[in-house]
């Protein structure tokens, strides 16, 4: 089998490994001196950069294969069989899971390092990098599992780690309910997930629950029972990847420390939703309605995040919204089934955004956690290669040509137009201008204009190089990324999509030259615009507004999550209370409470017998032997 | 004839437990259980006699080893009991009690 | 017949000195009853021609274990005010008798079931020191290795209960 290979498994084992030790290290040490932090840094680090190391070794030699059978797979162990059903811990590399391995290795060890510098001082320095490595970890699992049941071991588990480090500074109570928020959330997700899943075996999956078998029996499905598949596995990725109505928790997310907010919102996590669907693109294409529904609420995810993001105040919430509002232009992507250009934009998005939240820290780090970009203001002086790369991520983010936002955003809003969208073609291109109204107002407000916070700004300086360095070689990135799969209008030859190909079931849908131009055009100048309004509102210097009318309703998020308070969370937890109070005690407690009671009782009798005298004993001994021998000296005769 | 023997231990044994269930001594009681032992080697005895084998007095000899290790040990629990309470009543000691 | 009425005196000895061992209320008087019992269960070994462990009996049993309880009776320093009130011994003693009753007679009807069997002459070495000794170390080696471990132990034991401590912490 030349498609075997056994290092694939160590992928993902060499930040899980990392994860064991560094935890057994904090555990054994928590009472006690602690570890140096360097030491905790080095292993905390070495993991994801092996890993990094041999993902791009999967991608070379994936790259020396003939286009049409580009795949690795390692199946380490059979995991379980019930009947039918045999799962091996299988790990999958191919076009797509290499692109997303390479991606997801790359920045989170460069998050990794930048974590170093960020978290140095903190008290729980080793368990916050045991964290990162197991969130790692787990995302690659979710990469490169053979089929969808390794799949989920990942997906749940960096549900669980987004859970730990989002309550990371578990002292302050809404953190925790922001851990919390998030982990309940997910579960919802998770349980579309678990059912599609389950339909899906019940339809396709006897001879085979892994992609390969999945892909080859794609055609048995039934449109009805591919249509229920397909928004299951979709309601998973909702909660995952934060899209409506399951994208209450991420903006809550950035209770963690700020480079979990990235990885989280660059590598891991969130794209895992696109992923999911880019890789049951074999299903989707199957199923033209479920891609609509997916497309739509993906825009329209995109347009009320950028609307909510237009009037935050804080640093780290703007560049969640942001997030959430890009996540819904890559499920726009997927579902108009131009799959490669959804991967893309997660791709390019990776890199533009882990930069920003990067640079965030910086900030933030520089600023002793001041959040509020209403206290910042002129920083572009003291802080100038923060300065530098957040605007290359803010113009990548904006989608302003040439940076690498641009052209991903640009092929999804292209394949939206051309297989024939055109509502949500203009959502998108109205959501890119609001993007980048709000993203230049952060930039604007934080660097440009005067200090608000006289104090503050005097002690700020740029971060030290452990920091940097990730942040410029990020910004590197963001400027690049996009030339990787440069469309045939600029001389290129979409190289990504072309090697994303053998993995994903799609068409490339073909307009004319003209149109394809004049949209481009058009989106281009919907950007500037947003610029531009941002430069004249907010250079040189505004204060914080008051809101009113429709702009207070946004900043307050039209209400949503009080929305949900009321319509779930409280009914919930009332009927919660009256089955704790009245059902539990009185009906399902009952037959505890009474045998209890019964031992209880039955132990205060036989209690007389326990005098304590050791001659009692050994009557009760002997009278039993005589017992004994009255009934054997019957059955003698 | 070896009837007599076995009745004989029967008897000795009955009265070692009748001196263990029925007396407060911990010397009695504990000189009541070298009679149980006693009355084993006694049958032990008459069956190899009647069986002409001489398996049953090896027997006996480990009897009495252990016998008497337990007497050693026996005898230093009743001094340390002693020490403690400065008494012999096993009625003393009912740390057991329910 | 000179052998049977050895048998029954040296079997009414043994009992009376069992009866004695459970009645008397001194320790002393109880441990002076079980000599007599050893001893006459001694004699009843000699009968049934068991010439290594009728000298044992004298020897360790009567004489080593008992002199050690006599010791320690007599190192106890017991006095009779000391002794625990027992005044319902007898009582006790005959519910003993009534509950073992049934024990004693299943046991008898077991061992009149056994067939009985007119002793036979025995050759010149049966229990012989040389004869038991060629058993012992032939057939018995394992068990009898444990038991000289169980020995040590047991001595080991007994000194640590009752040697003397140092005050613990």
């Amino acid at each position: 089998m030349e498609h075997t290979v056994s290092y694939l498994g160590l992928i993902p084992l060499f930040p899980l490994l990392g994860a064991l030790i560094l935890g057994v290290m904090h555990i054994s040490t928590c009472t006690g001196k602690p570890f140096s932090e360097k030491l905790y840094g080095v292993l905390g680090c070495i993991g994801p950069v092996i890993s990094f190391i041999y993902a791009l070794i999967v991608y070379f030699q994936l790259k020396g294969m003939p286009a049409d059978s580009r795949f690795l797979i390692h199946d380490a162990f059979t995991w379980f069989s019930v009947g039918d059903l045999h799962i091996t811990m299988g790990f999958l590399a191919d076009p797509l899971s290499s692109l997303m391995l390479v991606f997801v290795t790359f920045i989170g060890s460069l998050i990794h390092i930048y974590s170093v510098g960020y978290m140095s001082g903190d008290e729980n320095f080793g368990k916050f990098f045991s964290y990162m490595n197991l969130f790692l970890g787990s995302m690659l699992i979710l990469v490169l599992g053979s089929g969808p049941v390794v799949m989920f071991v990942g997906w749940e588990g960096v549900g669980l780690c987004s859970y730990l480090l989002i309550s990371f500074y578990c002292k302050d109570t809404d953190n925790v309910l922001a851990g919390n928020k998030a982990f309940i959330v997910n579960r919802i997700g998770d349980l579309g997930f678990v059912l599609g899943m389950a339909f899906l075996f019940w339809a396709i999956g006897a001879s085979g629950f892994d992609y390969l078998s999945l892909r080859e029996n794609s055609h048995l499905l039934t449109p009805g029972i591919g249509l229920v598949v397909c928004l299951l596995l979709f309601v998973g990725a909702c909660g995952k990847s934060a899209q409506i109505p399951l994208y209450v928790w991420l903006p809550d997310a950035m209770a963690g420390p700020t480079p979990v907010s990235a990885l989280i919102h660059a590598a891991t996590m969130v794209t895992a939703g696109v992923y999911m669907v880019a890789r049951f693109s074999f299903i989707y294409a199957h199923v033209p309605v479920a891609g609509a529904v997916v497309a739509w609420i993906g825009i329209l995810t995109a347009l009320l995040a950028a609307i909510f993001g237009m009037f935050q105040h804080d640093i780290k919430k703007i560049l969640a919204y942001s997030t959430v509002s890009q996540l819904g232009y890559m499920f726009a992507g997927v579902g108009v089934a131009a799959y490669s250009a959804g991967i893309f934009h997660v791709f390019t998005h990776a890199f533009f955004k882990a930069l920003l939240f990067l640079g965030a820290g910086s900030v933030i780090y520089a600023l002793h956690h001041q959040q509020n970009i209403w206290k910042m203001g002129g920083l572009k002086e003291k802080m100038p290669k923060t300065y530098w790369s957040m605007l290359i991520g803010a113009l990548a983010l904006a989608g302003f040509p040439p940076f690498s936002g641009f052209f991903s955003k640009d092929e999804i809003l292209f394949s939206a137009l051309a297989s024939g969208h055109t509502g949500i073609w203009f959502i998108g291109v109205a959501v890119a201008g609001i993007t980048a109204y709000y993203t230049f107002r952060l930039i604007f407000v934080v660097f440009h204009g005067q200090p608000r916070d006289k104090k503050a700004f005097d002690h700020a300086e740029d971060a030290p190089a452990v920091m940097t360095i990730p942040l410029m070689v990020l910004a590197f990135g963001a400027l690049c990324a996009g030339f990787l799969n440069l469309p045939g209008i600029f001389g290129g030859n979409l190289n990504v999509s072309h090697w994303l190909a053998p993995s994903l079931v799609e068409h490339h849908p073909h307009t004319s030259l003209t149109v394809e131009l004049l949209a481009m055009a058009l989106t281009i100048a919907i950007i500037v615009t947003g610029i531009v309004i941002a430069y004249k509102k907010f250079a040189s210097g505004a204060e914080e507004p008051e809101y009113t009318g429709f702009a207070k309703f946004a900043y307050n998020k039209f209400y949503v999550d009080e929305l949900y308070n009321t319509v779930f969370v409280q009914p919930y937890k009332a009927i919660g209370s009256v089955i704790w109070k009245s059902l539990e005690p009185n009906v399902t407690d009952i037959h505890v409470k009474v045998s209890s009671w019964l031992y209880r009782k039955a132990g205060t009798g036989f209690k007389i017998f326990q005098v304590g005298y050791v001659r009692v004993y050994a009557v009760y001994m002997v009278i039993g032997l005589s017992i004994i021998s009255l009934l054997l000296s019957q059955s003698l005769n | 004839m070896i009837q007599n023997y076995l009745i004989l231990s029967v008897i000795l044994f009955c009265i070692g437990i009748l001196g263990v269930v029925s007396r407060r001594n911990v010397l009695i009681v504990f000189m009541s259980i070298e009679l149980m032992l006693n009355a084993a080697n006694l049958a032990f005895i008459a069956f190899s006699r009647f069986h002409e084998s001489m398996d049953g007095h090896v027997l006996a000899l480990m009897v009495m080893a252990v016998a008497a290790a337990e007497a050693a040990l026996a005898l230093a629990v009743v001094i340390l009991l002693h020490k403690h309470k400065g008494k012999l009543d096993t009625d003393v000691f009912s740390l057991l009690k329910g | 017949m000179f052998a049977e009425w050895l048998f029954a005196a040296f079997s009414i000895l043994a009992v009376l000195g069992g009866i004695g061992l459970v009645t008397f209320r001194h320790p002393m008087n109880s441990a002076m009853s079980l000599v007599v019992t050893m001893i006459s269960l001694a004699g009843l070994y000699a009968l049934l021609s068991a010439k290594l462990i009728f000298a044992i009996q004298l020897i360790v049993y009567a004489g080593a274990i008992m002199s050690l309880i006599i010791f320690i009776i007599m190192f106890l320093n017991v006095r009779t005010e000391d002794l625990p009130e027992e005044k319902g011994r007898f009582l006790y003693l005959f519910g003993g008798v009534v509950v073992l009753a049934p024990v004693f007679f299943f046991l008898k009807k077991i061992i009149q079931s056994i067939p009985a069997t007119k002793a036979t002459i025995l050759g010149d070495g049966f229990g012989g020191i040389k004869e038991v000794g060629l058993v012992l170390f032939k057939d018995w080696l394992l068990p009898f290795e444990i038991v000289s471990i169980l020995l040590l132990v047991a001595l080991v034991g007994a000194v640590v209960l009752a040697g003397k401590r140092r005050m613990s912490k």
